[in-house]
């Protein structure tokens, strides 16, 4: 546990000191907003009602593999990761660390870029603001537990930036379509769909008890 | 076998077809310095990887500390010093150490800190960014990250690389505490001088294969380095 | 290195295991010929003796993937990896025939190419963790690392797949893919020749899988080749590795 909070604590201090996967994950995911307004039609206002949080999903799962992407490479500075893998702590608690890091982190970049997003298109946000942060934290936290778990995989590879990708994608469909269909529901009718948020939990809670067994593996040689 | 820190039977190391260790068997007692010197591309650094745990061996036995205790306890016992600092560049060297000492569990990590900084004359810089370091700062302060734990088995890979005169001074200093504290210690080391001063065993490696050991009067300076430069040679 | 009990078990079988495929695959093709063509759907429909096999298959593949991966981590004993990566690559092969037979009956039938139908994206997706694992052992270096990397990667993949589909299917696309045909909804003449596939292609799959696994532990054999370099026994023990 305190294990656990030691490395939560080393990766916001770090990421505060320099702002690097923060500002590049906000930039990035701003950018891709920006981006839809071009590649979609000029009249698509209908479209964005609809398809709003089709977009922001993509834009936050884009965002989200660069930040994990970057949360590892500032480990294999220094050979960090085997500093890690020569402690006597449960591998476990080094995960949850890392992977709550990551999971905050999201959240922020999430948050603001739907702020600027509901601004951006005039898209209301504000009823629906509370319900829509707890669906965006448990598509975060799905998303940065099987990720953590895949980026400590992927870095060590030749290929490392686009390993990633291909290996959280196809498995991230269902936090992807849980997160994305209850988004749409709350933009449009403002409830929260009860059999969405239930795929939402049982996919977030299977993937981290897997991830959390599975980290002992990755760290070894 | 049973009271000895490290011991290693056939131990066997490879990487593809290429076979890094081979035929290893090697006793260090505990409280004992052993040296192990050889060419690049010996494999000494691969050894010293396998006793820190971080490697699995191909085949062979080896074991490090208490055979009753498991992987993690053991974890806790040895104190690796790589040639990889395992530094955060964005923490200072307070946090870094700070961070390690509560990775291994270790009580009231501040005053660690605080302890190791002062010995390894860092004090001065202890709140700035690890990154900036100069390279026998880094040297220092990854020294003091590996003793944070007070390990019973200190393992160092060429750990006078990159120190100046003075450090390098304070740094036989402290190797020569450990060892009056009864610590057991590995050095992997270029100089066989300093296996000279230090050790009392050392190994030769060549080609994966110990192909010298000496102790006692064999770590008279010329007589080990006959030794070494005659060994190297023939495995060549 | 000892030969596994798999390795020994895929060796005695290569010879049975070639006659009955060949013989099978014969009178196969002969049911699949002379059977009758469907009123509605046309020869295209014959396509159904293979399709749903090849997808029993690839699903399995990809199951025993993970199985041979956790029996890797568990047990650290190489022929639960080398069968993990056997059942990949034969799995992955099943499941691109899948894909591929797919939309050719379903532009026959339905008229288009492809649809979100839950099981076909499920499949679709599987197809890509198929690839992804494969990928991630060929730019993964080092061979034990590889082995425990796809190990963890299978396990986490397996695990998504009843998940997707499990998503989908509560939410996903119009469903007209044809449900699990009970008995007695094929034609008459239809049903020999359907189980025979289900038989020959299963067969195929463990016979490749045979043929792979023993490719590999020949090849891991030769790594160890030179009697010099062994001393004692082969498998490492001690108190670190465990």
């Amino acid at each position: 546990m305190n294990v656990l909070l030691a490395v939560l604590w080393k990766d916001l201090v770090s990421e505060w000191r320099t702002r690097d996967r923060i500002v590049s994950m906000l930039l990035f995911s701003i950018l891709v907003v920006v981006v839809f307004h071009f590649a979609l039609p000029a009249d698509a206002s209908q479209l964005l009602q609809t398809g709003a949080a089709g977009l922001l999903w993509v834009a936050y799962l884009f965002a989200s593999v660069l930040g994990l992407n970057r949360a590892f490479a500032l480990e294999l500075e220094n050979e960090a990761l085997s500093g890690l893998a020569l402690a006597p702590a449960d591998r476990g608690w080094i995960f949850l660390g890392k992977a709550a890091a990551n999971a905050l982190l999201l959240f922020l970049v999430q948050a603001v870029t739907a702020l600027a997003f509901a601004l951006a298109f005039d898209v209301g946000l504000g009823a629906v603001a509370l319900r829509f942060a707890v669906v965006m934290a448990l598509g975060a936290l799905g998303l940065s537990s099987v990720g953590t778990l895949f980026a400590a995989v992927a870095v060590r590879t030749r290929y490392r930036e686009v390993m990633l990708p291909l290996l959280l994608l196809p498995v991230m469909i269902p936090i992807l379509l849980g997160a994305v269909r209850a988004s749409a529901a709350l933009l449009e009718h403002g409830t929260l769909p009860s059999a969405e948020l239930r795929l939402l939990v049982v996919a977030d809670v299977a993937f981290l008890i897997v991830s959390f067994v599975l980290f002992e593996y990755v760290l070894d040689e | 076998m049973t009271d000895a820190a490290i011991a290693a039977r056939g131990l066997e190391k490879r990487f593809g077809p290429v076979a890094a260790l081979r035929g290893i068997d090697l006793d260090v007692p505990v409280a004992t310095t052993l040296a192990v010197l050889g060419p690049n591309g010996a494999g000494k650094s691969t050894l010293l990887r396998l006793v820190a745990g971080l490697a699995r061996p191909s085949a062979g036995t080896l074991r490090v500390g208490n055979p009753s205790d498991d992987r993690r306890r053991t974890r806790g016992r040895v104190g690796y010093l790589a040639h990889a600092s395992f530094l955060y560049p964005a923490l200072t060297a307070r946090e870094n150490l700070i961070f390690a000492a509560r990775l291994y569990g270790v009580l009231d990590p501040r005053r660690r800190a605080a302890e190791l900084l002062e010995a390894q004359g860092l004090a001065a810089v202890a709140d700035r960014p690890a990154g900036g370091f100069s390279r026998g700062m880094a040297q220092r302060l990854a020294i003091a990250r590996g003793l944070v734990h007070d390990p019973s088995i200190v393992l160092l890979d060429e750990p006078y690389t990159g120190l100046d005169r003075a450090a390098a001074h304070a740094l036989t200093g402290r190797l020569r505490e450990l060892r009056a504290a009864g610590r057991t210690l590995v050095l992997v080391t270029h100089e066989l001088s300093r296996a000279c001063e230090l050790a009392d065993r050392a190994i030769v490696l060549a080609r994966g294969r110990i192909v010298h050991a000496a102790e006692g009067p064999g770590l008279a300076l010329d007589t080990l380095e006959r030794a070494y430069l005659a060994s190297v040679e023939s495995a060549a | 290195m000892q030969a596994g009990v798999l390795d020994r078990a895929a060796a005695n079988l290569r010879t049975p295991s070639l006659w009955a495929l060949l013989a099978l695959s014969g009178l196969y093709a002969v049911a699949v010929l002379t059977a009758p063509e469907d009123a509605v759907q046309g020869v295209i429909q014959k396509i159904l003796y293979v399709h749903p096999a090849c997808a029993f298959a690839a699903y399995l593949g990809f199951g025993l993937t993970a199985l041979g991966g956790a029996l890797y981590l568990w047990r650290d004993d190489e022929q639960y990896d080398r069968l993990a990566l056997a059942s990949a690559e034969v799995g992955v092969v099943f499941c691109t025939l899948v894909i591929l037979t797919g939309p050719i009956w379903a532009r026959g039938t339905w008229g288009r190419w492809w649809s979100w139908d839950p099981r076909l994206t499920v499949t679709l997706l599987l197809w890509f963790v198929y690839l992804a694992y494969l990928l991630l052992r060929s730019f993964t270096e080092g061979s034990t690392r590889a082995a425990r990397f796809a190990a963890v990667y299978g396990i986490a993949g397996v695990l998504a797949i009843p998940l997707n589909y499990f998503a989908i299917d509560l939410f996903g696309g119009r469903a007209i893919h044809p449900e699990n045909l009970g008995r007695g909804s094929l034609g008459a003449g239809m049903g020999f020749p359907f189980a025979l596939g289900m038989v020959t292609v299963l067969l195929a799959f463990f016979h490749l899988l045979a043929r792979r696994l023993e490719l590999e532990g020949l090849r891991a054999h030769d790594a160890f080749a030179e009697p010099a370099l062994r001393s004692g026994p082969a498998r490492a023990e001690g108190s670190w590795p465990t």
